[in-house]
């Protein structure tokens, strides 16, 4: 469904992007492509061992100075440690390389050299080892036991952080006609960036630093972490972020081993580079998304959610991950999980419980399509308890357009928006109507369609307030951008946030654009590096063009103005006669160029006026949206589904995305977000797992084990829009990246149990495999099983 | 392991260099030839990342090493500027949005020019089938089917070109046919379970066509005992303590376990365990495990009841098809007891031992490295 | 990751390459299956032999009751009908659904045979044709029916210095028909259930194969929909009954659609 069509190339304008010649021509530069001479290569050997104290480890003999275990950089090199002032909160250090301890299987106990990756990871082979197997802890449920092993022994128990909310679910308990009580779980999930994060650290000694071009969505960041961790001034380290193959929140964490190979390039004062591969990926990287819900929600007979209680258990894995800690999931997930519906009786008591596993880290939408998924399912849940359509019961819970701006139960406010619009355009959209005629029918193949909405509404780009209430190391402040105009009138754009695939190149280009009128092939956007660039945070929390678009924005107006007070010395009017059309720059019937005014700045000064703004055409600003608590964007997901109830397979027959960013830079790029986050939770929904046995081997350590959609497994998205703007941030703008990940699993899961719904089954956990859809008719037609 | 000389024809050039053997083509091209286009994305064989044409056929070059490559005529993504439906194709990736992260693209646009080229004006269906091979992980591949589908539209099918010699014969060749299968005995009944505690439990039973004291003695023989396990050695036994090494092989993957263990047997309730622990040292994988058996007689013959704990750990564990270990347990247990029967009765089995098949250390280190997940990569 | 180290070498012919296979040796043909193997370092061979070129493993030789395959021919060449074609379209039709193109274009069909994965397309496809795999040896030439080839997942009769030169597949009559169902989770990847079935009345042949049941492929004794569920409910009773649900599904909808893939 096409909006308005934008003219030229500023907000609002479906124009290509500028990104994309290199990476189509093979000419990406990414961390893997990186050539410097006598460039080393790093591989780590990993513990097999899941829970274990260290009892030996020893260099194979004449290799002692290409390998390195934590004793050899303990005096240099602090520990990863992340802390918070959220109250009970429990600090862990997470060493670069174990120390006494190994938590999880994968995590690294040697850092081996050589010339080659082949080599190097023979000579992992060549270390000898010998760890004490302790038991494991690999369930967050038995985590929580009194007799549980102890992932941290000095913690006393597994629990690194506990929440409670309560607003009075008492009341609602005691009187609610409608009471329905479910489970809900989530698996474990790799993040899957096709390309892994990795790292080349080298010492540049005409600059006399440390120079670290790591795959990452948070440069600068990173610096701060790894200044601290390696004791070495922020005015020595550059980080240069290259081309990254994909981010989703894997790549916005410091690294154990980017402390590693830094340490090693800084000490030895050579060039290192360190790769992650598929398997370590998946057995040994950050893991993802799983919860497990206890869910009792109360209802009026027309299924009116009256108030929900909840209990949310995230298995947070062995460490907290620097800067955004093991604990940030099961706090959104306790402040999300009402999601986009009116009501005032919640009860929520998370327990983000340690594990012997990869640590935890926040996956594009973060607790969000956990929470998603257990209140979309539980919203059917009672639509069946009442007897009434799911669509209707969920458009009369939903917060309704004239409520807005509104505040729920969890002080979360609620900037803009019609969400009962969303739904009731997705409903249309699917047909919804007709899907329920042909329900009544049977289908030739012998298949039952079933349809399923998910409606979400995401906080984004939350800014100063609601990050320095979570205490984390990270509190967003002002997001500053850099514009200079050249010498020869084209423009360079530069911002400490990083492109990650999310088209920033252009989209930054286009909101200068919409200031300046210069055209696109003249802006170039320069993001990332420590050396060049302004402080960021970073890519992460959909935030993108929120913060760098209103940043760039704000200083690129500021320009304008300076160009413009110029330009009317040039040509003598006043500055708010000049505009700027087609790339240039008239008042009546003159007009100069931008490189006339780019000249008479850098080349011919004698020609400025006395008056002149002496910080000449270089602007760099800060920015922040007037109310910072984030900006809500939000969408509802139609699946039809197809489900063979003789082999358990699902096949998406429809899928429709109706979704709200405000106002939408690129309409182009807006939809590729929505649908590779939608792929992405088509993922979590029927594909992805992370399976770990009872002494925490992971059972999934190659891409035949853990299934990743691919074309023929995804629908040809349908996409409808709405553009309600945001009253709070520059142009209206809402983030729009982490979105598409957080409906599917509901929407999808919902349509399932919408088609088995005359067997009599259900099923509350994803990914919904043949063989979880087989076992949940089984258990509903015990005949059919025994057959 | 001394390195090839080797000679390629590269997007139209002739080149040489030196490989090693394990290097693989795309090992080759990023490195010496300093063509990064071509992205490794999970060296297994399934993301395509790093697909090239070789020979003129979209291959991938994880999968291929450079020394079997030589004389190829390899054409990577920097390889295409003259090629007017590659042109068309980058074009339409750009109009369609069909790359974000840029990752995937070039093994996605060698791909999509064979999709082209080879099927020509296909359907968004055969487009999708066709590409499957390709993990995108950011777009959801609607830009990417969006734009082939566009370049494909109106384009003619050139079939891929292929050259085999087939003969002619009156009468198929002579081979002879391998001997009947002697009658297979029923697979010895058994219990496969999985403990809480990460070990995998396995309980069968084994009958023996000879007497209980026997069966018994040689038990408690673990030298003898070893001799019935393929792939078993004892190096020493000093009192209750065994060292040695078990070497299991599972198609292509093979795993030497080297440890210890403790012998235990009670004589009054012929009950035994051997105890043990091993390291494949190279490939990182350990094994824990325990036989405990029970003598019983039955007749003329003896009853063993045997159960096996076993917990494995490292790669050798970190996969997920539990039946194929099953299998593999199953027929190990088999082996163990026709070759314990062979030596008992002094009559050699009716198949003799095979090096590839094996079970159980004699320190137990346990039932083949398989647990109940050992699962093979991409077989096909 | 990458491999262990190995040795190479490229034998001139057949014989040499038989030659060099015999101690710690692999043969590499495609390599679709072995590569991964050896990139994650579970397969450690001190040395592969190259067969992909060998002359005679390219070789296809017809004759009047069956047409005998080189074992270095790579899927694609099956699937695009470069080679012909005995059974009316069913090597052809398996061929396709192996793995990814890039993948059928160099992996081979001696190789799947070789590698055993239960779930193979090959296994069952040619199990239910009753083709011979052909093994050289130190013993000469054996031909080898597939359920007896394969010993069980992964494993087969091959011993140090056996090669698979060829597969050796019957002609069927022109009446004859097939059927071939495969459940896969994903495109490419591998069946978690196949349903093979060659019914070919002039020659007298009726089999009914169930496959990727994680072990050897069994052929039923069945011959109708029903006994053939009875018969997998029986002889796989310890498999996990949402397994068994496939296998008989993909059972039943070959067996139902045998009518529709006459040539």
């Amino acid at each position: 469904m096409a909006s308005t069509v934008v003219e030229g190339e500023g907000i609002g304008a479906r124009v290509r992007r500028k990104e994309d010649a290199r990476h189509l021509m093979g000419r990406g530069r990414f961390v893997g492509d990186i050539q410097i001479q006598g460039l080393q290569e790093v591989a780590f050997l990993r513990s097999p061992i899941a829970h274990g104290h260290i009892r030996s480890l020893a260099k194979p003999q004449g290799q002692e100075a290409a390998v390195f275990f934590w004793s050899d950089m303990a005096s240099a090199v602090t520990p990863i440690i992340t802390r918070s002032t959220m109250p009970g909160y429990k600090l862990s250090s997470y060493h670069p390389l174990a120390h006494e301890k190994v938590r999880y299987v994968g995590e690294a106990l040697a850092m081996c050299v050589a010339a080659s990756r082949a080599e190097a990871e023979d000579l992992t082979e060549a270390v000898t080892f010998d760890i004490e197997e302790l038991p494991a802890v690999t369930d967050s449920e038995a985590g929580k036991a009194a007799d549980s092993a102890l992932v941290h022994e000095e913690w006393g128990d597994n629990l690194c952080l506990v929440t409670n909310f309560d607003s009075g679910i008492d009341e609602v308990a005691k009187t609610a006609p409608v009471k329905v009580v479910r489970e809900y779980r989530t698996a474990r999930q790799c993040m899957h960036p096709m390309e892994g994060k990795g790292l080349v650290a080298y010492w540049d000694f005409q600059a006399d630093q440390l120079v670290v071009i790591t795959s990452t969505q948070v440069p600068h960041l990173i610096r701060t972490g790894l200044s601290e961790c390696l004791g070495l001034d922020q005015s020595r380290l550059r980080v240069s972020p290259p081309d990254v193959g994909g981010g989703f929140g894997y790549k916005c964490l410091l690294q154990p081993e980017e402390v590693a190979v830094a340490w090693l390039a800084m000490t030895r004062k050579g060039a290192y580079r360190w790769v992650e591969d598929r398997r370590e990926h998946l057995t040994a990287g950050a893991n993802a998304r799983q919860h497990h819900y206890k869910v009792t929600a109360y209802a009026d007979e027309r299924g009116r959610l009256l108030g929900l209680d909840a209990e949310i258990n995230v298995d947070i894995g062995a460490y907290s991950v620097w800067p955004f800690s093991a604990c940030l999931e099961a706090a959104q997930a306790g402040g999300n999980l009402p999601g986009p519906y009116d009501f005032r009786a919640y009860r929520a008591r998370t327990y983000s419980v340690a594990t012997n596993k990869p640590p935890f880290a926040p996956y594009r939408g973060v607790a969000r399509p956990g929470v998603c998924f257990a209140i979309e399912l539980t919203i059917d849940a009672i639509a069946r308890a009442v007897g009434r359509d799911p669509a209707d019961v969920r458009a009369e819970n939903l917060v309704q357009a004239a409520q807005m701006p509104y505040t729920n139960v969890t002080n979360k406010h609620y900037d803009s928006g019609d969400y009962p619009g969303s739904l009731a355009k997705a409903r249309e959209m699917i047909g919804l109507a007709a899907i329920r005629e042909r329900q009544k029918g049977r289908e030739p193949d012998g298949r039952r369609i079933g349809v399923g909405f998910s409606t979400y509404t995401e906080q984004s780009a939350h800014g100063t307030k609601v990050f320095a209430a979570w205490g984390l190391p990270l509190v967003p402040g002002f997001e500053q951008a850099t514009v200079k105009l050249l010498a020869d009138g084209t423009l360079e754009v530069r911002a400490g946030i990083h492109t990650i695939g999310q088209g920033l190149e252009t989209t930054l280009a286009q909101v200068a654009n919409q200031a300046l009128g210069i055209p696109l092939k003249d802006i170039a956007v320069k993001l990332g590096d420590t050396a060049s660039t302004p402080y960021s945070t970073g890519a992460y929390a959909s935030r993108g063009m929120v913060m760098a678009g209103g940043a760039v924005s704000k200083s690129a107006t500021e320009l304008a103005g300076r160009v413009k007070r110029l330009a009317a010395h040039l040509m003598q009017c006043k500055p708010e006669d000049v505009d700027f059309r087609q790339g240039r720059i008239h008042a009546g019937e003159a007009s100069l160029s931008f490189a006339d005014i780019g000249k008479a700045w850098y080349l011919r000064p004698e020609t400025l006026p006395e008056d002149i703004d002496t910080n000449g055409l270089e602007v760099t600003q800060g920015y922040k949206p007037d109310v910072d608590s984030g900006v809500f964007s939000y969408a509802t997901h139609a699946a039809l589904v197809a489900v063979d109830p003789d082999t358990g397979m699902v096949e998406i027959l429809d899928y429709v995305i109706v979704e709200d960013c405000g106002q939408m830079v690129n309409p182009m790029i807006v939809e590729g977000q929505a649908y590779g986050g939608a792929a992405q939770g088509i993922g979590t929904a029927l594909f992805e797992e992370s399976p770990y046995d009872s002494s925490g081997q992971p059972l999934a350590s190659t891409l035949i084990d853990y299934l990743l959609p691919g074309p023929t497994e995804l629908p040809g998205f349908r996409i409808g829009h709405m553009e309600t703007l945001s009253p709070y941030s520059a142009h209206g703008i809402k983030g729009v990246g982490e979105g598409g990940a957080i409906a599917p699993a509901g929407a999808i899961v919902n349509a399932i149990n919408d088609a088995l719904q005359e067997l009599g089954a259900e099923i509350g956990q994803i990914p919904a495999t043949p063989e979880r859809i087989l076992n949940a008719i089984f258990a509903a037609q015990p005949k059919q099983a025994a057959e | 392991m001394t390195a090839h000389p080797i000679e390629l024809t590269v997007n139209g050039r002739r080149v040489s260099g030196m490989a090693e053997p394990r290097t693989h083509l795309a090992e080759f091209l990023r490195g010496p030839l300093g063509l990064t286009g071509t992205h490794l994305g999970c060296e297994q064989g399934v993301c395509g990342a790093c697909t090239v044409l070789i020979d003129g056929k979209p291959q991938r070059s994880c999968l291929t090493f450079a020394v079997s490559c030589n004389g190829d005529e390899i054409r990577t993504v920097e390889g295409f500027d003259d090629d007017p439906v590659m042109t068309e194709l980058r074009e339409a990736f750009s109009a369609h949005h069909a790359l974000q992260c840029g990752y995937c693209t070039p093994g996605m646009l060698v791909t999509a020019r064979d999709i082209v080229t080879r099927l020509g004006d296909v359907d968004e269906e055969t487009i999708r089938r066709e590409l499957s091979g390709n993990i995108c992980r950011c777009t959801g591949y609607v830009g990417i089917v969006g734009a082939i589908r566009q370049v494909a539209a109106g384009k003619t099918a050139v079939a891929q070109n292929w050259n085999f010699e087939a003969r002619h014969d009156a009468v198929a060749a002579k081979t002879v046919e391998a001997a009947p299968a002697a009658e297979a005995a029923k697979p010895a009944s058994m219990d496969f379970s999985t403990a809480g505690d990460g070990f995998s439990v396995l309980k069968q039973q084994v009958t023996v066509p000879a007497p209980a004291d026997q069966v018994w003695a040689v038990l408690g023989d673990i030298r003898r005992m070893a001799a019935c396990l393929p792939g078993a050695s004892v190096d020493t036994v000093e009192g209750d303590r065994v060292t040695g090494s078990l070497t299991i092989s599972f198609g292509p993957i093979k795993a030497s376990f080297a440890g210890e263990g403790e012998v235990a047997r009670d004589e009054s309730a012929r009950t035994g365990t051997v105890k043990g622990r091993g390291r494949d040292a190279k490939g990182g994988s350990s094994a824990t495990g325990e036989i405990a058996y029970a003598v019983l007689p039955q007749g003329e013959g003896t009853i063993i009841d045997v159960t096996v704990r076993y917990k494995l750990t490292g790669p050798l564990a970190q996969f997920g098809r539990s039946a194929l270990v099953t299998d593999f347990a199953r027929r190990m247990t088999d082996l163990f007891a026709a070759n314990l029967t062979a030596m008992l009765t002094g009559t050699p089995g009716a198949e003799p031992a095979r090096s590839e098949l094996s079970f159980l250390t004699v320190a137990s280190m346990m039932l083949g490295a398989l647990r109940d997940r050992l699962k093979a990569l991409i077989g096909r | 990751m990458k491999p262990a180290a190995f040795d190479y070498n490229k034998p001139a012919d057949l014989a040499a390459a038989l030659h060099a296979l015999s101690g710690d040796a692999k043969p590499i043909a495609g390599g679709q299956s072995l590569t991964p193997m050896l990139n994650l370092r579970l397969a450690r061979p001190a040395a592969l032999v190259d067969i992909r070129r060998q002359a005679d493993l390219l070789k296809i030789s017809e004759a009047p009751d069956a047409i005998r395959y080189g074992a270095a021919l790579p899927h694609a060449a099956f699937e695009d009908g470069a080679v012909p074609d005995g059974t009316n379209g069913m090597m052809r039709h398996v061929a396709g659904g192996i793995a990814y193109r890039a993948v059928r274009n160099r992996g081979t069909i001696g190789g799947s045979i070789a590698h055993a994965d239960p779930a193979a397309d090959w296994i069952s496809a040619l199990l239910a044709l009753d083709a011979r795999v052909i093994v050289q040896g130190a013993k000469g030439e054996t031909a080898w029916p597939l359920d007896r080839f394969m010993l069980g997942g992964f494993t087969t009769v091959l011993e140090a210095g056996d090669l698979i030169t060829g597969v050796s597949v019957p002609r069927l009559s022109p009446s004859a028909r097939w059927a071939y169902y495969k459940i896969c989770r994903k495109t490419g990847e591998f069946a978690k259930a196949i349903g093979a079935v060659v019914s070919d009345p002039d020659r007298g042949v009726f089999r009914i194969v169930c496959g990727a049941i994680e072990v050897t492929p069994i052929l039923l004794e069945a011959r109708s929909v029903e006994a053939a569920l009875a018969e997998i409910d029986s002889r796989l009773a310890d498999h996990a009954p949402a397994a068994r649900q496939l296998y008989k599904t993909a059972m039943r909808r070959a067996l139902e659609g045998l009518g529709e893939t006459s040539a």
